[in-house]
């Protein structure tokens, strides 16, 4: 049989300490166990440790815990469903959010900060500069007109400048 | 002939009677929980006062475990074994506490005695046989100091790890659910955990306790 100390087969050696391998199990390595010093060391070491932790007696468990719990369940129901709403609402269900939040809004001020072109043009523009677009406009409109006027009128300056002469 | 080992090992699971216990919660059938919290009752806080190491934060946070468990009955689905699914919320209330720090803020000692129903104190501990001398007594109470520092030295999950695997006598694969992790990851945490323990227990040699 192969070590299970070199074949990092621990766990074979915990379930024979534990008595829960099989019978053809317990027996090659209760077998293997007459050769092998470590494996044997190993376990008598385990077998202590097991022993230790049957000594932890957890003790009686307080009688009147399934009246309290049921009083909880009857509480529970009784409970109207705004009140477990609210309790839903609460700050403290919602703490486990705060840095999951704060992470998911300075990754979105960085992304904001880094592209600043991704941002709309028509809200960065002031009072003033509408102002001066629509003069703008008007201006052009003004010289549209003006344009529309002036060819009618300019072979008669041309004639009249040359009158004196 | 490892291999052969490991094959018996793995038998085909009994139906799970828990889980058809709760299905019938899930329908309203309130008894079958009182079924259920009769079964499980004493390894769940057993569990959880070997994880926290207070009886009193025991007994509260495995009340919140069956309260969990009922309240989660209209959703309940048998896709786990119905222990697994009961372990993974008394671990994970447990490991919260722990984490909270909550454990700082005075410990029970073990010693200290317990409110019982008939108005009575009992004493928080006993010893195995009936009437231990004085000395017998504080070599137990000693012996038992040094185990509980021993479990409460291990990192939590390891913690958890080994009381499963020692006192619920869960396999493997139930831990590796409970814990939601691998079963490698299981080998391991119990690996580490009892070559802890071995370095710290080793030397006491009860030549068998039970």
């Amino acid at each position: 049989m192969t070590c299970p100390l070199q074949t990092e087969q621990t766990d074979l050696l915990l379930d024979y300490s534990a008595g829960r391998l099989p019978f053809r199990g317990m027996d090659a390595l209760a077998e293997h166990m007459k050769t092998c010093r470590d494996c044997a060391s190993f376990l008598r070491e385990q077998k202590a440790v097991w022993d230790a932790l049957d000594l932890w007696d957890p003790g009686p468990v307080s009688l009147d815990f399934n009246r309290r719990l049921w009083q909880r369940i009857d509480a529970a129901a009784a409970v109207p469903w705004y009140t477990s709403l609210a309790d839903w609402f609460r700050f403290d269900n919602w703490k486990p959010m705060i840095p999951l939040t704060a992470a998911i809004l300075v990754i979105a001020a960085g992304f904001v900060l880094d592209h600043p072109g991704a941002r709309n043009p028509a809200s960065g523009i002031s009072v003033r500069e509408a102002d001066q677009v629509e003069q703008t406009l008007d201006d052009i409109q003004l010289l549209n007109q003006l344009d529309a006027v002036i060819p009618a009128s300019a072979p008669d300056d041309k004639r009249g400048a040359s009158k004196p002469m | 002939m490892l291999q052969g080992v490991n094959t018996i090992v793995g038998a085909a699971p009994a139906p799970d009677l828990d889980a058809q216990l709760m299905l019938r919660v899930r329908d309203g059938d309130e008894h079958s929980f009182g079924i259920l919290l009769e079964k499980h009752r004493n390894p769940v806080i057993h569990f959880v006062y070997r994880m926290v190491q207070d009886r009193a934060v025991a007994e509260e946070l495995s009340q919140e475990v069956f309260l969990r468990v009922y309240r989660s009955r209209g959703t309940y689905e048998p896709t786990a074994r119905f222990t697994t699914w009961l372990f993974r919320i008394a671990t994970h209330l447990a490991l919260n506490w722990l984490r909270d720090g909550r454990k700082e803020r005075g410990h029970q000692r073990l010693d200290a005695p317990m409110k019982t129903e008939k108005d009575g104190d009992i004493p928080g501990r006993e010893v195995p046989d009936r009437k231990p001398s004085a000395e017998q007594r504080m070599v137990y109470e000693t012996r038992l100091q040094e185990i509980r520092e021993a479990i409460a030295l291990l990192p939590e999950k390891q913690r958890a790890a080994v009381l499963m695997h020692k006192y619920e006598e869960m396999d493997y694969s139930q831990i590796s659910n409970v814990l939601e992790c691998s079963e490698s990851a299981v080998k391991s945490l119990l690996f580490r955990a009892y070559e802890a323990l071995r370095a710290r227990l080793a030397h006491m040699d009860t030549g068998g306790a039970r």
